[in-house]
């Protein structure tokens, strides 16, 4: 539990922070969307981490509710597919799709929806971990 | 519509969407009995929520509008009633204290997505109108 709260939870605080940072700043200069890939692949890890963290710490014999964690844990990684949703506004992707309503995207607009995106989940990803962390100190 | 703000929006929708379903599910799966009416209308609003993402997404604008407008009287609606008659509130639901717990999201975005959908159905029906009286122009500017 020591190693959860002192570096797992820090660590996806962290990565939540420079993904928020980075998505804003997307927002602004397209330019950075490739900086926002990379921020997005750390995400990815953290996220990974955090899960295999927890399950650790459930399994060691902390008794917090099991289907209240997971589902947290759940969402976290529900979350990640909206991570880069830009690519579905390529003109590749609607291509594929016969409704006339999907939108098509210039590649600075696909980094700027990914820049929005990556704010939101950021916050997100941030709260769903700080509650993770309320439930395993109330089990503990 | 903007597409990056609509965009945005629907992962707003999607997140909240993800959030309202996760903690009903839970709710009412473990202890509906101890507050039905919190925990049926949570389960009312994670419908609402997935159901207007999908209708930005595929662009049902009447669907969408129709819904942000029942989702924001519904935020309205409880966050008052939780304010006027605490007793009928044993337990929060995703609109209590006009959604408070969510960082007040659930209070702004129907603002913003009703903003947005009634500019687009403004501008498109300017269109349509501009549409039905330029084809007449020609035989207008020959006279």
């Amino acid at each position: 539990m020591g190693v959860y709260s002192g570096v797992i939870l820090p660590l996806v605080l962290v990565v939540s922070g420079v993904l928020a940072l980075v998505g804003l700043m997307t927002l602004f200069l397209p330019r950075l969307h490739r900086v926002l890939g990379i921020a997005t692949a750390a995400t990815y890890a953290a996220v990974a981490v955090h899960l295999v963290a927890v399950i650790v710490v459930l399994a060691t014999g902390n008794a917090a509710g099991l289907v209240l964690t997971l589902g947290y844990l759940l969402a976290s990684v529900a979350l990640l597919p909206l991570l880069g949703i830009g690519r579905l506004g390529t003109p590749e992707a609607a291509a594929g799709d016969a409704d006339p309503d999907r939108p098509v995207l210039a590649p600075d607009q696909i980094a700027r929806v990914d820049g929005g995106a990556a704010v939101v989940i950021a916050i997100t990803l941030a709260v769903l971990a700080w509650r993770v962390l309320e439930i395993l100190e109330a089990g503990a | 519509m903007n597409p990056i703000v609509r965009i945005v929006i629907v992962v707003l929708y999607a997140v909240l969407g993800l959030a309202a379903t996760g903690r009903s599910v839970y709710q009412v799966l473990t202890k509906f009995s101890e507050a039905p009416l919190p925990y049926t209308l949570s389960a009312v609003s994670a419908v609402l929520y997935v159901a207007i993402a999908i209708a930005l997404w595929r662009g049902r604008r009447t669907f969408a509008l129709w819904g942000t407008a029942i989702e924001l009287v519904g935020v309205l609606t409880v966050g008052t009633l939780g304010y006027l008659a605490p007793a009928l509130w044993p337990d929060h639901t995703v609109w209590t204290g006009y959604g408070s717990a969510y960082g007040w999201v659930p209070l702004a975005l129907p603002v913003a997505a009703l903003v947005m959908l009634v500019r687009d159905r403004r501008d498109r029906r300017a269109r349509a109108a501009r549409a039905a009286v330029e084809p007449a122009a020609p035989s207008g500017t020959l006279s």
